[in-house]
């Protein structure tokens, strides 16, 4: 269903946007740190420039875990490992051929890759269908306690416990080492800071938040997880390949579990979610460390431990969470999020294929151990028709939805959308088959704005630029006529958690039609809505239904509202599909009656 | 045989090792990475009562009440505020560990502590000479397994455990003291950490970081016993036995992983664990 904008179209709403100066400022701040560094080692004595060399590698593996954790909510313990590959890769590939121009292309090469491939293993171990946070985290322990073992027990290779010394370097002087560590974090930091300013660094935190919706959106998390893992991985194995350099030494510990947690320590000091935060933190925590582990170890150690202990409960947003707030308290803070315009784009010319049922369901059954929910349901629903699922509570009504949308809920029979089988497929590679599925209680993204919500929505059929906001916001005619009729248009930069409970409802819908679905299922879209809510909603079901190319099944309790808008009734009671039949035939009949008023005549 | 007892008395310590925090995991739901510390402050009871001069056994005591006094404060002040947020009660948890091991190291210094041994000399058993200790850990390991069982199924704490582990919310609006029952089963954990603590101390050398070495394997055990007593006991044999073959046949580094390796593989196929079986 993929449909292009035309360019002029684009064009014409781009202006609007943020002014260049802000774009611009990141840019600008890059050049003056770089600057700013460069010329640093002039005012340092040596031992300050060594051991600042040093934090600035440790500040670039300080950038990735906050990536990961402060934004994507993936808390871990791992970039340590990735780190110490690196560095072990380098120093073994430059102990065996040497520092010339090959051995360090082959070092630099296998430095990075060699953790990139270890991270796309840890990926895959990490992230599955239903994988819950703590097992990545459990996952992120195990590895460098397993990397550590492997080093010690790799003999003359690894150097065992004592590690690897000795080995050719690169051609630099103290100072070049610090400008090279200095050159590689401003530009990690930038690129880091472009990435989750950008849409697909929205996804990042979309999947932090809400990670059930993404894949709703038809996004795949396990994969953006993965990719994120080994990217990250990458980076961590350049900083290793520094530091081998920079410090002529690689001992086991750099890739230890104690070192992982130590990052994830500077990252909470500093503040999660923050990337400045973090690399100023790391940078001051292990400069102060190096002055004072000297004079008071154990004191330094536990005044560390007790502040990071404090921060974690009294200030999860770290030391960078009241600079923010006295930033945007300040004028020229306070910049916030311009709103994209919004552009309808031309519906898809989907392939209707008016004689195959959309939805295809047969001998459907599903039991919870000996309690039994749903038994052999037959249905099919073509084009146009918009089905009302009606029954008492208990009847199996979300049950069926979820069956619906979730080839992976263990279900017997059969069900096909669109002729497709969707046994064993995850709800992302549903949503792909055109199923959008509105939840009973709006799941939206809460810490984003309703404009990245619905950009989201849109990122299975026009992508996300890892680079950049777009101007504009391109959605479907039925999805702007959702935003219009309940004034969310207006609302476009408004973070969802100030929205109402009507709100989310309607923004759930938008983002729903936004996928541009052949199947859409909605979950009571009314439940707790006030009646205009209710009629606009009702409105834009039958305005999608009435083009003969969307089919709706809608779970619902108000009668009156089913009676209004279905063109078609199914009841369900206690699991089993009781009646399935036009709004008269079904209103009308006896059987519904005495299943809603309990086994008397009304 | 040799081989038999090895891995009856490893899962046995392992098993001793990872009660406490499976108490923890199971009621109040997050991972107490402060278990290492109070292992520590546990073997440091041992050393406080043969520096005093008293009989070694008195260490039991002393560190089950230590570490619940502890476990009670650190209950209190860090993990309640963090409830609602479990992967940082695992942070705040791991920064207390680094607190009370920076504490000890003060007040104890940072070298390796000796203590009596609890139960010298080896016995004859079925053929080989076999360290009496470890015979007597397997036994210990019976008593508090049995002891935990009897307390978990048979007293008022125990049922109204097994009440917020189920289903937290109905707990408490059932009257429930759902905030005192964390809190005492945050003790006996935390006093049973403690307990173990004592009891590692014939197997290994006593230093401010010991209970780190300890930390990982037990947390993994849990993870995959999933808050169930049995299963946690099953995964201890298992794994053990795992862990002492591989040490034996293959390499004692690869051993020494083994726990963790192959948890972590376990849980990847089946999240849940033992505790289905």
């Amino acid at each position: 269903m993929l449909e292009t904008i035309p360019a002029a179209e684009r064009a014409a709403v781009a202006p609007r946007s943020r002014s260049r100066l802000s774009r611009a400022a990141p840019f600008v701040a890059a050049v003056l740190a770089s600057l700013a560094l460069w010329i640093a080692p002039a005012f340092l004595d040596t031992f300050a420039v060594n051991v600042l060399t040093r934090s600035m590698i440790y500040a670039v593996l300080a950038v990735t875990v906050d990536l990961l954790w402060g934004f994507a909510g993936i808390l871990t313990f791992g970039q340590a490992a990735f780190f110490g590959v690196g560095a072990y890769a380098a120093a073994m590939i430059l102990g065996a051929y040497g520092a010339t121009p090959v051995g360090i292309a082959a070092a630099l090469a296998t430095a990075v890759a060699a953790p990139a491939l270890l991270g796309l293993v840890v990926g895959w171990l990490s992230f599955y269908h239903r994988s819950t946070p703590l097992y990545a985290s459990v996952i992120s322990l195990v590895v460098p306690i397993v990397v550590t073992q492997l080093i010690y027990s790799g003999g003359e290779w690894t150097g065992s416990s004592s590690g690897l010394v000795g080995f050719d370097v690169l051609p630099f002087e103290i100072e070049g080492y610090f400008r090279l560590a200095a050159l590689v974090l401003v530009a990690v930091t930038l690129a880091a800071w472009i990435l989750v300013q950008s849409d697909a660094g929205r996804a990042l935190v979309a999947l932090k938040d809400n990670e059930a919706r993404c894949a709703y959106l038809g996004l795949n998390p396990r994969r953006l997880q993965i990719l994120l893992t080994t990217a990250l991985a990458a980076v961590a194995g350049l900083a290793g390949f520094l530091f081998a350099n920079a410090s002529g030494v690689v001992a086991p510990e750099n890739a230890g579990f104690l070192f992982g947690t130590e990052l994830v320590i500077w990252v909470a000091l500093g503040g999660r979610g923050t990337l400045l935060g973090p690399v100023i933190g790391t940078i001051a925590i292990d400069y102060l460390a190096a002055n004072l582990s000297g004079d008071l170890p154990f004191l330094w150690q536990l005044l560390l431990g007790t502040a990071f202990v404090a921060i974690i409960i009294l200030l999860p947003g770290g030391l960078a969470d009241p600079v923010g707030r006295l930033w945007r308290a300040l004028p020229v803070g306070r910049t916030g999020q311009a709103a994209p315009a919004l552009a309808a784009r031309e519906a898809g010319s989907a392939t209707s294929t008016a004689e195959a049922p959309i939805l295809k369901v047969q001998g459907l059954a599903k039991s919870y151990g000996s309690l039994t929910v749903l038994e052999g349901i037959d249905l099919e629903i073509r084009a146009g028709e918009l089905v009302s699922l009606v029954g008492p509570n208990g009847a199996g009504k979300t049950t069926l939805m979820r069956c619906l949308s979730d080839g992976t809920e263990p279900f017997r029979g059969a069900i096909a959308i669109g002729g497709t089988p969707t046994t064993g497929l995850t709800p992302n590679r549903i949503v792909g088959l055109g199923v959008g599925r509105k939840f009973q209680v709006a799941s939206v993204f809460e810490s984003l704005s309703v404009a990245d919500c619905l950009r989201l929505a849109r990122a299975s059929h026009d992508g996300l630029s890892p680079l950049s906001q777009a101007p504009t916001l391109g959605l479907p005619q039925a999805a702007l006529d959702v935003l219009r009729m309940t004034g969310l248009d207006r609302l476009l930069t408004r973070p969802t958690r100030l929205l109402s409970h009507g709100q989310k409802q309607a923004l759930e819908l938008a983002m729903v039609v936004a996928l541009e679905p052949r199947l859409i299922l909605l979950d009571e879209p009314t439940a707790g809505l006030t009646k205009a809510e209710r009629t606009t909603i009702g409105s834009v079901l039958k305005a999608l239904t009435a083009g003969g190319r969307i089919a709706a099944v809608l779970v619902e309790h108000d009668l009156d509202f089913v009676r209004e808008i279905s063109s078609r009734i199914v009841v369900l009671h206690q699991g089993r599909l009781v009646l399935d039949g036009t709004v008269d035939e079904v209103v009308g009949s006896e059987l519904v009656r005495t299943i809603y008023s309990g086994g008397a005549h009304a | 045989m040799l081989l038999l007892l090895d891995i009856l008395t490893t899962a046995a310590i392992l098993f001793i090792v990872s009660i406490g925090l499976l108490a923890i995991f199971g009621v109040l739901k997050i991972i107490n990475f402060a278990h290492g510390a109070w292992l520590t402050v546990g073997a440091y009871c041992a050393v406080v009562t043969a520096k005093l001069g008293l009989n070694p056994w008195l260490a039991l005591p002393l560190a089950f009440v230590v570490g619940a006094v502890l476990g009670g404060l650190a209950e209190h002040f860090i993990i309640r505020p963090l409830y609602r947020r479990p992967l940082d009660a695992i942070l705040a948890t791991w920064g207390l560990g680094i607190v009370v091991g920076q504490l000890i190291t003060l007040a104890f210094g940072r070298d390796v502590q000796l203590t009596p041994n609890l139960f010298a000399g080896t016995v004859a058993f079925g053929g080989v000479e076999y360290s009496a200790y470890r015979l007597v850990a397997l036994g210990i390991a019976l008593v508090i397994g049995t002891l935990f069982a009897l307390t978990i199924e048979r007293t008022r704490l125990g049922l109204s455990a097994r009440a917020v582990i189920m289903n937290e919310t109905l707990a408490r609006s059932l009257g429930i003291d759902t905030g005192r029952v964390r809190l005492v089963v945050f003790m006996v954990g935390a006093g049973l950490a403690a307990l173990a603590g004592v009891l590692l101390t014939p197997l290994t050398s006593v230093d401010p970081n010991m209970g780190v070495s300890w930390l990982i394997g037990a947390f993994m055990l849990v993870m995959v016993a999933d808050a169930s007593f049995l299963a946690l006991a099953a995964a201890c044999l298992v794994f053990g036995a795992a862990q002492v073959l591989i040490s034996t046949f293959v390499s004692p580094i690869l051993g020494s992983i083994a726990v963790a390796v192959l948890a972590a593989l376990v849980l990847r196929v089946s999240p849940k664990g033992f505790s289905r079986a």
